[in-house]
């Protein structure tokens, strides 16, 4: 059982590592398809964690929400994007305004800034200081990935990662919403995903590009 | 004793270089379906080189069959500074990372001024590019070294390993990431390997290092080649004794460096397959794209520097 109890906590104290690394990652992607995979990859660290949070706290419905991200963000979410990505067969590049090195150095800042954001009330509310800084930081990126990238798909990819730091922040400071407030939330998601993927098609049949830089004029 | 030790591990570092860029050959080659020559071609290659007349341009001033020689003496005094087998290199109470760093900075320098020495406008060419890499590269490597200097309160490279071997493994710090994050991208760049510079082309405007040496043949050549893989085989080296150093000897025990001997293999094929892996599957930067693939690097380190205050 010791075995266990050590793997749960070490998932708990470094995954806030590997969430700045998929963070870094994503900041120098140029593709599309290597953002999807990312994201994958961080919804299952942040099923860990959840899966961590559930063994520590005995709670059966922090399981199902495990259950729950692993389903529909790991797996449902980048395979829907996948197809989209696959039928829209427009370019891969995720149009950056910033180049590769800035978007990493801004992304540094943006976690350096987290930091000092959460420093205050991790003391006083005794709560992890490095994930509650991830999550922040996780916020951050999904909105710094939504206005510096100018395909379309991206805002899409910046809103997912944007509520990823969401579900953190409620785990790290609440050990997790209620069940049913997790299940609606995933479901909101699911649905937001498919609409903006019908709303990206919309987009190019009537501007023929994915450019959200150019998109000031009305059109019928 | 430990001086033995150490003596033997770093002559050991420059006997097997060109064995390392064989085997990362090889491994490519297969990957790429081909059969590849063998392992030991880079020695053939050398002693082939060795046995040639060396050349030299007309225009060319003493300096130019200097530089090849410098640059191997001070590639192979920076390999006595990297630990290997044993946690503390030769002369390791006196040299530190600031060293190593800049005797590798003091041997491209001197390979610059060749290049440039050799009279063809390709030598001038790459030289400057290099130039512009090395500037670029210096301040990630140096930064990232710094950060797990402070972590670990020393700054000799023998401490910094000392400190990480005796550290408990499961121990995963954010310095450590990011400094190994860094690292990397700036060994890519420093030993000249895709996606930075192409080391199997010798003819193409992008090569840095092939342009270089374009001027350079027989013993002068196989200087600069065994110093360069020398160079690669220290900084795998360097990477492996900073981040991994498990399984390296403390003590001066027989059975002990025969282990750490074992580690040490395993630890240098994994980063072979790994090099090559990446080298076959990604393709060469723009040369304007290097600035910014450094950059990333850059940002890491200061991340990483950044961390060590934040981690305490």
């Amino acid at each position: 059982m010791g075995l266990i109890e050590l793997a749960a906590a070490k998932a708990l104290a470094s995954s806030a590592v590997f969430l700045f690394i998929t963070l870094l990652m994503m900041a120098s992607a140029k593709r599309i398809s290597t953002c999807i995979v990312l994201f994958s990859v961080q919804s299952a660290i942040m099923a860990a964690e959840i899966l961590a949070v559930a063994y520590a706290g005995k709670s059966v419905e922090s399981y199902a929400v495990a259950a729950l991200v692993i389903v529909v963000k790991v797996v449902a979410i980048p395979y829907l994007l996948f197809r989209i990505v696959r039928n829209l067969k427009a370019s891969q590049d995720v149009a950056s305004s910033t180049t590769g090195a800035q978007s990493v150095f801004i992304m540094a800042a943006l976690i350096l800034l987290s930091f000092f954001a959460v420093a205050p009330y991790a003391k006083t509310l005794r709560l992890d200081e490095d994930l509650l800084a991830a999550a922040i930081a996780l916020l951050l990126a999904g909105a710094f990935l939504m206005v510096s990238r100018k395909k379309a798909l991206m805002q899409v990819m910046g809103l997912l990662v944007l509520e990823n730091g969401i579900l953190l922040a409620a785990l790290t400071t609440t050990f997790g919403m209620p069940l049913v407030i997790e299940i609606g939330i995933f479901f909101d998601l699911l649905m937001g995903v498919f609409l903006m993927g019908l709303f990206v098609f919309r987009i190019r049949d009537t501007f023929e590009h994915l450019d959200v830089s150019k998109l000031r004029r009305l059109r019928g | 004793m430990n001086l033995a030790i150490d003596v033997i591990q770093a002559l050991m570092l420059i006997a097997i270089a060109p064995l390392v860029r064989g085997v990362i050959a090889r491994i490519k080659a297969r990957i790429q379906n081909r059969r590849g020559a063998s392992v030991l071609r880079p020695y053939a290659d050398l002693l082939k080189l060795f046995r040639k007349q060396d050349l030299v341009p007309d225009t060319a001033s003493g300096l130019f069959r200097l530089a090849p020689v410098i640059l191997f003496a001070v590639t192979a005094t920076a390999a006595v500074f990297v630990p290997v087998l044993h946690a503390s290199a030769l002369f390791g109470v006196g040299g530190d990372f600031i060293l190593l760093v800049y005797l590798l900075a003091f041997g491209r320098f001197f390979l610059m001024l060749g290049a440039m020495d050799g009279g063809s406008s390709f030598g001038g060419m790459g030289a400057s590019r290099e130039a512009l890499v090395s500037a670029l590269a210096e301040a990630p490597l140096l930064l990232a070294l710094t950060s797990v200097a402070i972590l670990t309160h020393t700054i000799s490279l023998s401490g910094i390993v000392l400190a990480t071997v005796q550290q408990y493994p499961l121990h995963l710090s954010a310095v450590y990431v990011f400094a190994l994050g860094a690292m990397v991208l700036v060994a890519i760049a420093e030993t000249g390997r895709i996606p930075v510079d192409n080391p199997a082309t010798h003819l193409e405007l992008t090569m840095l290092h092939e342009a270089m040496v374009l001027e350079y043949s027989g013993p002068s050549l196989a200087l600069i080649e065994w110093a360069s893989a020398v160079k690669l085989t220290l900084i795998l080296a360097l990477l492996v004794g900073v981040f991994a150093p498990w399984g390296m000897a403390t003590g001066a025990s027989i059975v002990g460096l025969v282990l750490a001997s074992g580690a040490f293999a395993l630890k240098f094929a994994v980063s072979a397959i790994a090099i090559a892996v990446i080298e076959s599957s990604i393709a060469k930067l723009r040369m304007y794209l290097v600035p910014d693939f450094l950059g990333m690097a850059s940002a890491l380190a200061i991340l990483a520097v950044a961390f060590t205050a934040l981690m305490r």
